[in-house]
């Protein structure tokens, strides 16, 4: 690293601190007083008590939240030390709305703590990636925690500092896990950022349990990166039988005992670090964890109405709810990119225990059933970090690449006269006359009423021109945009422009719930489509299968019959209480109701299959008819090698001629209208073009601005999706199905 | 070749035929309900054969099975609407396909790409700007009215679609259409638009049955019970109040009917025509 830019990293660091400090102050400052924090201050209250009092006995024995662990807690009992008690803070039920007001300065002291330990967290997190701290100390549920006086900013702080103390211990001696070991003073180091992070975990298990999932991240990963292939024994040394077995087994000691020691460190100073353990360490820690797996399955929890990925619903977008804070929203993207970035940062060795904490907690999120936004924050900073790999990888490397290329070529734009516009022109004429009638004015249209409040009551201002005019008065400046609730109706009876806030909302994470079912339900749609089609065509393909003809003729039925009363179809078949599937149960077994989420989907994703296999079907039928005719008998993978085959020579070309076929599928399947009209699952079981549809619908409210606005946020997701996918699937365009 | 052994062979029709239970039970499941007559409401016991086998549903259905229409009224109206939607995006699509097929002009990728996006908006996408459209050339409440707003659906489709057929058909049959003397027109029209014929079908098939089952737009358009479509009256007996299952399930039966007799009698040239639809450039 040259002179100059240890400077620019430092500047980078310090200017990202400052970024995350600023922006916790100024949500210590704004937001609203949450659920929880009353009783976290109270904790306070009384920690502090005893601090002051000397009373130990008291702060081991009291049993109050005695599921989460007490250094945090005790944290803030700290910070308030120096300040006069406040008047006790009243419990409540933790189903009552929050506090009303808290009692001053130590709200707001406790408050600066949680900024304080986040903005550590950005600076720790600084040392290893600039661009990743940049991420975090923007992410808005990470601001919103760590300003809060919640439990998360200790742990979320110290299992940052644990596994960046692990990576760099794997980074100073990349070869200490392998035999033979690096030069003495590499390996101290090693120890000494092992020895941190084992002390750091502690600490984390002291303030939040579920934050450890980052320690059980380093275990996988130290023994994953200490399981090399044994290192052959010298044969000399290996005179009978029994020797190998003994080895083996002290390879194996070897091979465990570090982890072990490192785990061993981490219980003494959680023990220490938790002053309840004291007394009846091992009761007590039952006690508190069973707490958890029994609030899983409280009514509380259900009453939520989570669904199993919720947890991916909040990164889908940011923080919904306190409108102003938050200064840039862009919590999506750093959950974009940090898809893009996963590779490379798996990559990197020392950051490949990251790739596993990211999974490892995504993995528990999704299963455990408690889904509270603030959990997230167990994953905020290997996704950070994998977003800032993906920023690299998709925006800053090709950005280079393409300035370095204008600074050699110079930037042209070549307009080659093409030889047939002219001759194309005539056969372009009716249909571009068409088209623009019914297709690019609706769309310029919905672009203009995006812009507007226009709805049921200003409905015939709207349509004779008002929408136009605003729009043009809007964009020239004439008017300021008018400050109105989109979602409410107006009375007003004209027309009037609001500016592009409800777009920006929209690609900034309003409606994350939707959005984020609406993209699984294409993927997962059209994963089930895809294997059931072709492996129906595979089957009716099989040469010497008997019938071929006639199964097919029955396979394609669904596809003739309209998506409406297909979608009737399958609601008889699971209508809550008079379904035939239901009806057919004996009484004792009977399905769930469809606003029971998770069943909802399997229900839908089921009717979606029987609707859309067919089509694949076909075309994986038309497929095979074009292949080589050296492929002998493609659709044969019955038998032994059949699976290879169908994986090495039938899938790869099968794959391009199927592609495009899969892209109608999936624009089809994120628009799915009809069954979602039909069946009504609960929210956030919608499709934007459902959605659009109730908004649009004058019954439901005609908030006709709201639906176009929606309407254009789909085109440009979709067109996201199918480049996407283009360059995924390398299709490219020449190929259309029916 | 390797043969299948007869336990494979089992394998493959009791597959084929689970698969085959997966399609049809579901549309049993409705349609015994029509058979039955007398199921009001939706039903609440379980049944595989109708308690009385009736045809009288369907009688009373084809009699009248919307407000003021007879089956064969609300029939002509979907036929109507969706042939005349499939018609017109073909026509109109045709020549843009052709010259999407054929020649190279600035935009062409971008429009292609365009094309697929402008096919699949959402329905609700064109409701507004078309409402203000037909109300603006005053054909809004009509049949025609429909008409061009299931062709607006349907046209970047069959664009897409009949351009892939073009192109799949030789460059080297129009030029020898050419040295025999024959214009650019005549060329398309006398060696070109026949050879891709197969595939122009399913374009204009899938524009029709867009037409054919539409029903949203159609409520919100249309306003005289003498313009109602097949689709609409299904959907409205799913909404009304008295709601009466039996009815519901005749109707849809009637109006799928049909649709898939076409579709299996079509369906080698679907085949083929897919076929052309796939063929790279």
């Amino acid at each position: 690293m040259t002179h100059s830019r240890r400077w620019l990293r430092l500047l980078a660091i310090v200017a990202v601190t400052v970024v995350g400090l600023s922006f916790r102050l100024r949500a210590v400052d704004r937001l609203p007083i949450d659920f929880d924090e009353d009783d976290y201050l109270l904790a306070a209250q009384r920690y502090a008590q005893d601090l002051r009092d000397g009373n130990w006995a008291d702060i081991v024995n009291w049993d109050y939240n005695y599921e989460h662990p007490p250094l945090t807690k005790l944290a803030y009992g700290a910070a308030v030390l120096p300040w006069p008690p406040s008047e006790p803070i009243s419990q409540v039920s933790s189903s009552a709305p929050p506090a009303r007001s808290l009692p001053q300065p130590h709200f707001t002291i406790s408050r600066l703590l949680s900024a304080t330990f986040g903005t550590l967290a950005v600076l720790a997190l600084a040392l290893l990636d600039p661009l990743a701290a940049f991420f975090l100390a923007i992410h808005t549920w990470q601001i919103k925690y760590t300003s809060q006086i919640m439990l998360e900013p200790l742990p979320a702080l110290t299992s940052t500092l644990m596994v960046l103390c692990y990576a760099q211990s794997r980074r100073v001696g990349g070869s200490m896990f392998r035999e033979g070991g690096p030069r003495p003073a590499l390996r101290n180091a090693q120890i000494f950022w092992l020895i941190l992070s084992a002390i750091a975990l502690g600490l984390t298990a002291a303030s939040k349990y579920t934050y450890c999932i980052a320690g059980i991240a380093i275990v996988v990963d130290w023994l994953w990166a200490t399981l090399t292939p044994r290192p052959p024994l010298p044969t000399g040394k290996v005179p009978s039988g029994e020797g190998e077995p003994k080895a083996r087994g002290r390879a194996i000691v070897r091979w465990l005992a570090p982890v072990l020691a490192w785990g061993l460190l981490a219980i003494v100073v959680f023990v220490i670090a938790d002053p309840r353990l004291w007394n009846d360490p091992v009761g007590r820690l039952v006690q508190s964890v069973a707490y958890h797996a029994d609030y899983a399955q409280s009514l509380h929890v259900k009453q939520a109405g989570y669904p199993t990925w919720q947890p991916l619903v909040w990164l889908s977008g940011p923080v919904p709810w306190h409108p102003g804070v938050f200064v840039l929203p862009l919590d999506l993207f750093v959950s974009l990119l940090a898809v893009a970035g996963l590779r490379r940062m798996w990559r990197s060795s020392s950051q490949r225990v990251l790739v596993i904490w990211l999974f490892m907690a995504l993995g528990f999120l999704l299963w455990w059933n408690t889904k509270w936004p603030q959990y997230i924050l167990t994953l905020t900073v290997p996704l950070t970090v994998a977003a800032a790999h993906g920023f690299a990888e998709r925006v800053w490397e090709p950005f280079l690449g393409w300035w370095q290329r204008v600074q050699v070529t110079g930037l042209r734009w070549t307009m080659t006269r093409q030889p047939d516009t002219r001759r194309a022109f005539a056969w372009l004429l009716p249909g571009l006359i068409a088209l623009s009638l019914f297709t690019i004015f609706p769309l310029v249209y919905q672009g203009a009423m995006a812009l507007t409040d226009f709805n049921a009551i200003s409905i015939k201002d709207g349509i004779q021109g008002g929408i136009w005019r605003e729009t043009w008065k809007g964009l020239t400046g004439q008017v300021a945009p008018a400050r109105v609730d989109l979602f409410s109706t107006q009375p007003s009876k004209e027309v009037h422009y609001v500016g592009p806030s409800l777009l920006t909302q929209l690609f900034t994470g309003l409606g994350a719930d939707i959005l984020f079912f609406n993209v699984m339900w294409t993927a997962l749609s059209v994963i089930l489509q895809t294997t059931l089609g072709v492996g129906a065509a595979l089957m009716l393909n099989r040469r010497g299968v008997w019938l071929t003809g006639w199964w097919r003729t029955i396979f394609i039925v669904p596809w003739a019959i309209p998506e409406f009363v297909g979608a009737v179809i399958w609601l008889r078949m699971f209508v809550p209480r008079y379904g035939w599937f239901n009806q057919a149960l004996p009484a004792e077994i009977r399905a769930p109701p469809l606003d029971n989420i998770n069943y909802a989907v399997g229900v839908l994703l089921l009717s979606a299959l029987w609707y859309g296999f067919p089509f694949i079907l076909l075309a994986a039928t038309a497929a095979f008819k074009l292949f080589p005719p050296e492929v002998d008998d493609a659709a044969a993978i019955d038998g032994a090698a059949g699976w290879a085959r169908f994986r090495h020579v039938t899938w790869p070309l099968l794959w391009p001629l199927l592609a495009p076929a899969i892209i109608i599928r999936a624009i089809f399947a994120f628009n799915q209208f009809y069954l979602f009209f039909v069946m009504d699952p609960p929210f956030p079981l919608l499709t934007f073009a459902t959605l659009s549809y109730y908004l649009f619908n004058p019954s439901y409210g005609g908030l006709f601005a709201v639906s176009a606005a929606i309407n254009i946020f789909t085109v440009v997701v979709l067109v996201g999706l199918i480049l996407w996918f283009n360059r995924v699937s390398k299709a490219g365009e020449g190929v259309a199905y029916a | 070749m390797r043969k299948l052994r007869s336990w494979q062979q089992l394998l493959y029709q009791l597959g084929l035929a689970a698969l085959a239970f997966f399609v049809l039970a579901p549309v049993w499941g409705l349609a015994y309900l029509a058979f039955d007559g007398g199921v009001y409401g939706w039903p609440t016991e379980f049944r595989v054969w109708p308690e009385q086998f009736t045809f009288s549903v369907f009688r009373e259905l084809w009699a009248r099975p919307a407000q003021t229409l007879s089956f064969l009224g609300t029939l002509r109206n979907s036929l109507i609407v969706a042939g005349g939607a499939a018609l017109l995006s073909v026509a109109l699509g045709a020549g843009m396909a052709y010259a999407f097929a054929r020649f190279r002009f600035p935009g062409r990728q971008v429009g292609l790409f365009g094309l697929l996006v402008g096919a699949l908006l959402p329905p609700v996408a064109l409701m507004t700007p078309l409402y203000v459209l037909l109300t603006a050339l005053q054909i809004r409440t009509t049949l025609f009215g429909l008409m061009v707003v299931y062709t607006a659906f349907a046209m970047p489709f069959c664009i897409w679609n009949m351009r892939a057929a073009f192109q799949s058909v030789p460059k080297e049959l129009e030029e020898s259409a050419f040295l025999d003397g024959a214009g650019a027109f005549t060329a398309f029209w006398r060696v070109t638009l026949p050879l891709a014929l197969p595939s122009i079908a399913i374009a204009g098939l899938i524009a029709f049955l867009i037409g054919y089952s539409e029903f949203a737009l159609g409520w919100l358009f249309v306003d005289k019970g003498d313009n109602v479509t097949l689709a609409m009256a299904v959907s409205g007996m799913l909404s009304t109040s008295n709601f009466y299952a039996s009815r519901l399930a005749a109707l849809a039966i009637m109006m799928s009917l049909p649709v898939v007799i076409i579709f299996m009698i079509l369906q080698r040239s679907l085949l083929s025509g897919l076929l052309i639809g796939v063929t790279e450039e």
